[in-house]
């Protein structure tokens, strides 16, 4: 407890000082009192007794309200002690022969100091007024400079020093337990603080101590920070709005923050999605030309093309299409593997996204019997429809490209326990069991990788967009067995129909 | 004689070559156009049957070019794009598309395209089955394509024309989503649920008195899609 033993040398200063203070205003209110006994004295025989009295009784009362009860109760006493000794016959004694006097002395007394006690009351209701407006109009300032204030520096060293400036402290510490910082402001030190906040923070509750206090800042129950002011002498009320302010000050410096993280992650979003975009468009229109051509001419039965011509534009048409596909396929990876890519998830049957990949991959799986299972009663699920039709296209991509042509393929979707489980199954060579767990890896080929067609890219495509929906892609498969890849998605909560 | 008079509109000159050469080997007139701005300007002082137009194109774009377009005219419409997202799709639907082939894409597919909207549904329906409607402030005029909801007078395109017609001549009865795609846009068709829902709701646009609400294009949730005409 370092900060409070720092803190009593200031205080006791402080204190001797204002004592010296007291003294010398008692010191003027008894001279004053001396100096009207004295004026008095001088014309004793012209003025009345009454005259003296109410005399005295004015300057008692301009000390009450300009200084305070403590010199006006000395001038008081000070008063009565002259006012006998003097005017009250017998003159020059302390001894009152007559009881009338005697009553006039003691009204005297007491009138004089329920009027001091009053009228320093009084000033005291003031003077708290006073300051509970100068408390307002501070935390009135705090609250917009905490608002409206935009730096660069971080919200709980601006806060600090709003702090500091605003209610003329010498040393504030305010603790951000976000940041895990303390930050300081104003001229004086408050060494060891860092540690006290911390403690303070964990444990609610404002301790005040020699002029400096030290409370934890709440919002909403949870802990995150804690403050110390010296040299403030802030009412509780005050304090709590304080501290209230402090709370939503940091709360909203942090929500901005994250707001202004989600703005850039936005945007770098947006910027990789145009550029994407570019770069699929340059590649696919030079494509789209030779693809139409060689289409065109293979297709065209006016004019027959001899055997030769028609293999060698076969060969020109399918590596127009793989071309397109590496093209197709680099750029979904890119797309998807930076992470932060939205998911558009809505409600569909298993049954439509089996079609819709499906009819995507007719071109692939012409002359394989296509086997399609899925229960009419299949609960919904919740999916990004474009996603996992490509993750399915993949799929059905893998198993014409391992399985002997003609093999037939089974696509189906059939209730799991984590959900629906869709699946691609084939009756090729199957994956080894070392194979298994590398299958899905970027540009892993399994077997003896005689496929040109295969990118190396469709399994690990379909890994990530099956983790974004929060599941796992696996296979199960035994050598010359074929195998079956399959994934869950998540059911849609009941009700949630178009 | 000429299969169709047909613009093709991208600003790729290649494609456009290529495009020229595979049509006209087919019968069909073919002009070309380098941007939005130029297609327009083509389609003001000629007539054309159907519009092939590149979605990614600099100035105008597109997809504003397809709203231009179907602004003044109900010409046959298929947009060419790289990207093969259905929020595309229905970008180019709502723009008013008629179709979306995805490049780069084969000739027959394309062919095949062109076809599907050049012909007409066919049995037309006749005019035994079918009457020029007038319920509840909604006119439609078949034999100028024209509807008119209290005195808003619209025009339907060939495909709105097609859909609202084989609705109409079924009503009350719920048509599937296959079917209808089918009828309208061919048998190569039967998964763009998003080509009619585009559709229904252009439809409801023209046609219905609150297009939020829909009165007479009713949609059985799963089911299809259903005439609706109150008794």
């Amino acid at each position: 407890m370092s900060a409070p033993r720092m803190a009593n040398p200031t205080t006791a200063s402080l204190a001797r000082r204002n004592k010296g203070w007291l003294l010398l205003r008692t010191a003027v209110a008894l001279a004053a009192v001396g100096a009207i006994t004295s004026v008095f004295v001088a014309h004793r025989s012209s003025v009345n007794s009454a005259t003296v009295g109410f005399c005295y009784l004015i300057a008692i009362l301009i000390f009450a309200t300009v200084w305070g009860f403590t010199e006006s109760a000395a001038a008081s006493i000070a008063a009565m002690l002259c006012f006998n000794f003097y005017f009250m016959p017998p003159t020059g004694t302390f001894t009152v022969s007559d009881p009338q006097n005697l009553v006039a002395l003691v009204t005297f007394l007491a009138t004089a100091l329920t009027a001091s006690r009053l009228s320093a009351r009084l000033k005291y209701r003031t003077k708290e007024a006073l300051d509970r407006q100068r408390e307002i109009e501070r935390l009135y300032s705090l609250s917009r400079s905490i608002l409206l204030t935009v730096t660069a520096e971080p919200p709980a060293k601006e806060i600090a020093r709003q702090i500091a400036s605003m209610f003329d402290s010498p040393a504030v510490a305010l603790y951000d337990r976000g940041a895990d910082e303390t930050f300081l402001a104003g001229p004086e030190a408050l060494s060891g603080i860092d540690t006290q906040l911390r403690e303070t923070a964990a444990r609610p509750g404002v301790r005040r101590g020699d002029g400096t206090f030290l409370a934890s800042i709440h919002l909403g129950g949870e802990p995150i920070g804690a403050l110390a002011v010296r040299g403030t002498n802030l009412s509780d009320a005050a304090l709590q709005s304080l501290l209230n302010l402090v709370a939503v000050g940091l709360e909203r410096a942090r929500a901005q923050e994250s707001i202004n993280r989600a703005e850039i992650a936005r945007q770098s979003e947006e910027l990789k999605s145009t550029l994407l975009d570019a770069i699929a468009h340059e590649f696919k229109t030079p494509l789209t030309s030779v693809k139409a051509v060689t289409t065109d001419l293979l297709s065209d039965s006016a004019d027959p093309l001899t055997e030769q011509q028609r293999s060698l534009l076969t060969i020109a048409d399918e590596e127009a299409d793989r071309m397109a596909r590496l093209v197709s396929e680099a750029i979904q990876l890119a797309r998807i593997e930076g992470g932060e890519f939205q998911l558009r998830r809505e409600v569909h049957f298993p049954s439509a996204l089996l079609a819709a990949a499906i009819r995507q991959t007719k071109p692939l799986t012409a002359g394989r019997e296509l086997t399609v299972q899925a229960a009419d009663d299949l609960p919904l699920v919740v999916a990004d429809a474009g996603l996992i039709q490509m993750v399915i296209a993949h799929l059905i991509d893998n198993a014409v490209k391992y399985s002997p042509p003609g093999s037939p393929i089974g696509v189906g979707a059939r209730p799991g326990e984590e959900g629906v489980i869709l699946y691609v199954a084939d009756q090729g060579t199957g994956v080894a069991e070392t194979d298994q767990a590398r299958i899905f890896d970027k540009f892993y080929r399994a077997g003896k990788g005689d496929s040109f067609h295969e990118t190396g890219m469709g399994l690990a495509i379909a890994r990530e967009i099956v983790h974004a929906h929060g599941k796992e892609i696996a296979v199960r498969s035994a050598p010359g067995k074929g195998s079956e890849f399959y994934f869950a998605l998540p059911i849609a909560p009941a009700g949630s129909m178009e | 004689m000429s299969e169709g008079r047909i613009l093709v509109v991208d600003d790729d000159p290649q494609i456009r070559r290529t495009m020229k050469a595979a049509l006209t080997s087919h019968g069909y007139e073919v002009s070309d156009a380098r941007s939005g701005e130029e297609a327009l300007e083509k389609l003001r002082l000629e007539s054309y049957d159907l519009v092939l137009l590149d979605m990614n194109m600099p100035g105008i774009g597109g997809i504003e070019t397809c709203r231009m377009i179907h602004d003044g005219s109900d010409i046959a419409t298929i947009m060419l794009t790289v990207r093969n997202s259905e929020r595309d799709k229905v970008e180019a639907l709502d723009a008013g598309a008629d179709d979306y082939v995805t490049k780069p894409f084969s000739t027959p597919e394309l062919l095949a395209r062109i076809r599907a909207l050049l012909r007409r549904l066919s049995p037309a329906p006749s005019d035994a089955d079918l009457q020029n409607l007038n319920l509840e402030g909604i006119k439609i005029d078949l034999a100028s394509r024209q509807v008119s909801v209290q005195g808003r007078v619209s025009r339907l395109t060939a495909k709105e024309f097609d859909v609202l017609s084989y609705l109409l001549v079924r009503p009350n009865r719920t048509i599937a989503h296959r079917e209808l795609l089918q009828a309208v846009w061919g048998p190569d068709y039967g998964d763009e649920l998003e080509y009619l829902r585009v559709f229904i709701n252009r439809l409801r646009k023209k046609l219905e008195p609150d297009p939020s609400k829909p009165r007479f294009l009713v949609t059985d949730a799963w089911a299809g899609y259903r005439f609706h005409i109150p008794h």
